[in-house]
Protein backbone atom coordinates (compact mmCIF):
# COMPACT_ATOMS: atom_id res chain seq x y z
CA UNK A 1 0.00 0.00 0.00
CA UNK A 2 1.46 3.39 -0.98
CA UNK A 3 2.01 6.02 1.67
CA UNK A 4 -0.43 8.94 1.77
CA UNK A 5 1.01 12.18 0.40
CA UNK A 6 -0.92 14.27 2.91
CA UNK A 7 -0.97 13.68 6.65
CA UNK A 8 -4.21 12.65 8.32
CA UNK A 9 -5.73 15.67 9.97
CA UNK A 10 -9.11 16.95 11.22
CA UNK A 11 -10.14 20.42 12.27
CA UNK A 12 -13.48 22.06 12.79
CA UNK A 13 -14.65 25.55 13.61
CA UNK A 14 -17.98 27.26 14.28
CA UNK A 15 -18.97 30.50 12.57
CA UNK A 16 -21.88 32.87 12.97
CA UNK A 17 -24.28 32.45 10.07
CA UNK A 18 -23.88 35.76 8.29
CA UNK A 19 -22.12 37.06 5.22
CA UNK A 20 -19.34 38.72 7.19
CA UNK A 21 -18.28 35.26 8.43
CA UNK A 22 -17.39 34.12 4.91
CA UNK A 23 -13.96 35.75 5.09
CA UNK A 24 -13.30 33.89 8.37
CA UNK A 25 -14.39 30.62 6.74
CA UNK A 26 -11.87 31.20 3.94
CA UNK A 27 -9.11 32.05 6.42
CA UNK A 28 -9.84 28.87 8.39
CA UNK A 29 -9.72 26.75 5.22
CA UNK A 30 -6.50 28.34 3.98
CA UNK A 31 -4.84 27.68 7.35
CA UNK A 32 -5.89 24.02 7.35
CA UNK A 33 -4.84 23.48 3.72
CA UNK A 34 -1.51 25.12 4.52
CA UNK A 35 -0.96 22.47 7.23
CA UNK A 36 -1.91 19.77 4.74
CA UNK A 37 0.61 21.14 2.19
CA UNK A 38 -2.01 21.33 -0.53
CA UNK A 39 -0.66 23.11 -3.61
CA UNK A 40 -1.82 26.66 -4.31
CA UNK A 41 -4.09 26.10 -7.35
CA UNK A 42 -6.00 23.27 -5.69
CA UNK A 43 -6.13 25.22 -2.45
CA UNK A 44 -7.77 28.17 -4.25
CA UNK A 45 -10.37 25.87 -5.79
CA UNK A 46 -11.16 24.13 -2.51
CA UNK A 47 -11.48 27.43 -0.66
CA UNK A 48 -13.91 28.62 -3.34
CA UNK A 49 -16.03 25.45 -3.09
CA UNK A 50 -16.18 25.65 0.70
CA UNK A 51 -16.97 29.36 0.71
CA UNK A 52 -19.76 28.79 -1.83
CA UNK A 53 -21.28 26.07 0.36
CA UNK A 54 -21.08 28.35 3.40
CA UNK A 55 -22.63 31.15 1.35
CA UNK A 56 -25.51 28.85 0.42
CA UNK A 57 -26.16 28.25 4.11
CA UNK A 58 -26.25 32.01 4.77
CA UNK A 59 -28.35 32.77 1.68
CA UNK A 60 -30.79 29.88 1.61
CA UNK A 61 -30.91 27.88 4.84
CA UNK A 62 -31.21 31.02 6.96
CA UNK A 63 -32.92 33.44 4.61
CA UNK A 64 -35.94 33.77 6.94
CA UNK A 65 -34.00 33.71 10.17
CA UNK A 66 -33.55 36.77 12.34
CA UNK A 67 -31.39 35.00 14.93
CA UNK A 68 -28.00 36.68 14.81
CA UNK A 69 -26.45 34.01 17.05
CA UNK A 70 -27.04 30.97 14.86
CA UNK A 71 -23.93 28.96 14.14
CA UNK A 72 -22.69 26.81 11.30
CA UNK A 73 -19.81 24.39 11.74
CA UNK A 74 -17.24 23.57 9.07
CA UNK A 75 -15.15 20.43 9.57
CA UNK A 76 -12.21 19.58 7.32
CA UNK A 77 -10.81 16.05 7.50
CA UNK A 78 -8.07 14.44 5.50
CA UNK A 79 -7.60 10.70 5.74
CA UNK A 80 -5.53 8.61 3.36
CA UNK A 81 -5.49 11.53 0.90
CA UNK A 82 -9.26 11.76 0.86
CA UNK A 83 -10.45 15.21 1.81
CA UNK A 84 -13.86 15.48 3.41
CA UNK A 85 -15.50 18.79 4.26
CA UNK A 86 -18.63 18.66 6.40
CA UNK A 87 -21.04 21.51 7.07
CA UNK A 88 -23.58 21.50 9.88
CA UNK A 89 -26.35 24.03 10.36
CA UNK A 90 -29.77 24.41 11.94
CA UNK A 91 -31.46 26.30 9.14
CA UNK A 92 -34.42 25.39 6.94
CA UNK A 93 -34.09 21.72 5.92
CA UNK A 94 -32.52 21.44 2.48
CA UNK A 95 -34.34 19.42 -0.16
CA UNK A 96 -31.45 17.98 -2.22
CA UNK A 97 -33.72 17.61 -5.24
CA UNK A 98 -34.17 21.38 -5.32
CA UNK A 99 -30.46 22.14 -5.18
CA UNK A 100 -29.36 22.80 -8.74
CA UNK A 101 -27.36 25.38 -10.61
CA UNK A 102 -28.58 27.43 -13.53
CA UNK A 103 -27.87 26.36 -17.10
CA UNK A 104 -24.33 27.54 -17.64
CA UNK A 105 -25.08 28.90 -21.14
CA UNK A 106 -27.99 30.95 -19.86
CA UNK A 107 -25.85 33.86 -18.74
CA UNK A 108 -27.44 35.80 -15.90
CA UNK A 109 -26.46 36.81 -12.40
CA UNK A 110 -26.78 34.11 -9.73
CA UNK A 111 -26.98 30.34 -9.68
CA UNK A 112 -23.26 29.67 -10.06
CA UNK A 113 -22.26 28.72 -6.53
CA UNK A 114 -23.59 25.19 -6.73
CA UNK A 115 -22.03 24.83 -10.20
CA UNK A 116 -18.61 25.77 -8.82
CA UNK A 117 -18.96 23.30 -5.94
CA UNK A 118 -19.86 20.47 -8.33
CA UNK A 119 -17.06 21.39 -10.74
CA UNK A 120 -14.42 21.39 -8.01
CA UNK A 121 -15.45 18.52 -5.74
CA UNK A 122 -15.72 14.80 -6.55
CA UNK A 123 -18.94 14.34 -4.59
CA UNK A 124 -21.61 16.45 -2.92
CA UNK A 125 -23.88 14.67 -0.48
CA UNK A 126 -26.70 15.88 1.76
CA UNK A 127 -27.02 13.67 4.84
CA UNK A 128 -29.55 13.69 7.66
CA UNK A 129 -28.39 16.09 10.31
CA UNK A 130 -28.02 14.48 13.72
CA UNK A 131 -29.33 16.53 16.64
CA UNK A 132 -28.79 19.40 17.28
CA UNK A 133 -28.12 19.90 13.59
CA UNK A 134 -30.71 19.95 10.80
CA UNK A 135 -28.57 20.05 7.68
CA UNK A 136 -25.38 18.08 7.13
CA UNK A 137 -23.61 18.60 3.81
CA UNK A 138 -20.52 16.60 2.91
CA UNK A 139 -18.13 17.49 0.09
CA UNK A 140 -15.36 15.08 -0.82
CA UNK A 141 -12.27 15.22 -2.99
CA UNK A 142 -9.52 12.70 -3.56
CA UNK A 143 -6.19 14.52 -3.28
CA UNK B 1 -12.96 45.69 -0.19
CA UNK B 2 -11.69 49.15 -0.97
CA UNK B 3 -11.87 51.00 -4.25
CA UNK B 4 -10.61 53.97 -6.23
CA UNK B 5 -12.36 55.67 -9.14
CA UNK B 6 -10.79 57.94 -11.72
CA UNK B 7 -12.78 59.63 -14.45
CA UNK B 8 -11.31 60.77 -17.73
CA UNK B 9 -13.82 62.04 -20.27
CA UNK B 10 -16.35 59.30 -20.90
CA UNK B 11 -14.26 56.61 -19.23
CA UNK B 12 -14.60 55.76 -15.55
CA UNK B 13 -11.85 53.50 -14.23
CA UNK B 14 -12.81 51.58 -11.12
CA UNK B 15 -9.99 49.88 -9.19
CA UNK B 16 -11.28 47.29 -6.76
CA UNK B 17 -9.00 46.01 -4.02
CA UNK B 18 -9.46 42.99 -1.76
CA UNK B 19 -11.72 39.95 -1.84
CA UNK B 20 -15.09 40.14 -3.59
CA UNK B 21 -17.69 37.97 -1.92
CA UNK B 22 -21.36 38.14 -0.94
CA UNK B 23 -20.53 40.49 1.91
CA UNK B 24 -19.28 43.26 -0.38
CA UNK B 25 -21.29 42.83 -3.58
CA UNK B 26 -23.77 45.60 -2.71
CA UNK B 27 -20.87 47.97 -2.12
CA UNK B 28 -19.27 46.94 -5.43
CA UNK B 29 -22.55 47.58 -7.26
CA UNK B 30 -22.89 50.99 -5.59
CA UNK B 31 -19.44 51.89 -6.91
CA UNK B 32 -19.81 50.52 -10.45
CA UNK B 33 -23.46 50.91 -11.48
CA UNK B 34 -23.84 54.72 -11.32
CA UNK B 35 -21.12 55.10 -13.95
CA UNK B 36 -22.87 52.64 -16.24
CA UNK B 37 -26.21 54.33 -15.63
CA UNK B 38 -24.55 57.59 -16.65
CA UNK B 39 -23.60 55.96 -19.97
CA UNK B 40 -19.87 55.90 -19.23
CA UNK B 41 -17.49 53.24 -20.46
CA UNK B 42 -16.30 51.50 -17.32
CA UNK B 43 -12.82 50.04 -17.00
CA UNK B 44 -12.86 47.65 -14.10
CA UNK B 45 -9.32 47.06 -12.89
CA UNK B 46 -9.08 43.83 -10.90
CA UNK B 47 -5.31 43.60 -10.52
CA UNK B 48 -5.64 43.82 -6.72
CA UNK B 49 -8.52 41.37 -6.42
CA UNK B 50 -7.11 37.96 -5.50
CA UNK B 51 -10.40 36.24 -4.67
CA UNK B 52 -13.83 36.40 -6.24
CA UNK B 53 -16.74 34.03 -5.65
CA UNK B 54 -20.03 33.51 -7.49
CA UNK B 55 -21.46 36.71 -5.98
CA UNK B 56 -18.59 38.71 -7.46
CA UNK B 57 -19.06 36.98 -10.80
CA UNK B 58 -22.73 38.00 -10.66
CA UNK B 59 -21.65 41.63 -10.26
CA UNK B 60 -19.50 41.29 -13.41
CA UNK B 61 -22.42 39.75 -15.36
CA UNK B 62 -24.90 42.35 -14.14
CA UNK B 63 -22.48 45.18 -14.96
CA UNK B 64 -21.91 43.77 -18.45
CA UNK B 65 -25.63 43.40 -19.10
CA UNK B 66 -26.45 46.87 -17.74
CA UNK B 67 -23.78 48.36 -19.99
CA UNK B 68 -25.28 46.66 -23.04
CA UNK B 69 -28.67 48.16 -22.16
CA UNK B 70 -27.04 51.60 -21.97
CA UNK B 71 -25.13 51.12 -25.25
CA UNK B 72 -21.81 51.28 -23.48
CA UNK B 73 -19.38 48.65 -22.19
CA UNK B 74 -17.52 47.38 -19.18
CA UNK B 75 -13.95 46.32 -19.84
CA UNK B 76 -12.34 44.10 -17.22
CA UNK B 77 -8.64 44.88 -17.00
CA UNK B 78 -5.58 43.26 -15.42
CA UNK B 79 -7.49 40.36 -13.96
CA UNK B 80 -5.41 38.23 -11.59
CA UNK B 81 -4.73 34.58 -12.40
CA UNK B 82 -6.91 33.34 -9.55
CA UNK B 83 -9.92 35.46 -10.58
CA UNK B 84 -9.45 34.58 -14.26
CA UNK B 85 -9.71 30.93 -13.27
CA UNK B 86 -13.11 31.57 -11.69
CA UNK B 87 -14.28 33.55 -14.74
CA UNK B 88 -13.20 30.64 -16.95
CA UNK B 89 -14.87 28.10 -14.70
CA UNK B 90 -18.10 30.06 -15.23
CA UNK B 91 -17.37 29.97 -19.00
CA UNK B 92 -17.57 33.75 -19.22
CA UNK B 93 -14.21 34.55 -20.81
CA UNK B 94 -15.85 34.90 -24.24
CA UNK B 95 -18.79 36.91 -22.94
CA UNK B 96 -17.20 39.50 -20.67
CA UNK B 97 -14.79 42.04 -22.18
CA UNK B 98 -11.41 40.99 -20.76
CA UNK B 99 -8.23 42.92 -21.47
Amino acid sequence: MSEAAHQNHTEKKAFLVNSSSLKEVRTFCRDVFEKLHIQQDLKDELVLAIAEAAQNIVKHAFKNSADANELMVVQISCENDKLQIAFYDRGTPVDPKKVKHREIDNVKPGGLGTFFIQEIMDAVEFKDGKKPWINHLVLTKQL
Amino acid sequence: MSYKVTEDGNIATVHLDGEIDMDVTEKAKEVIFPHIEAGKEVHLNLSNVQYMDSSGISVLIESHQKALEKNTKVIIKDVSKSVLKVIMMAKLEQILNLE
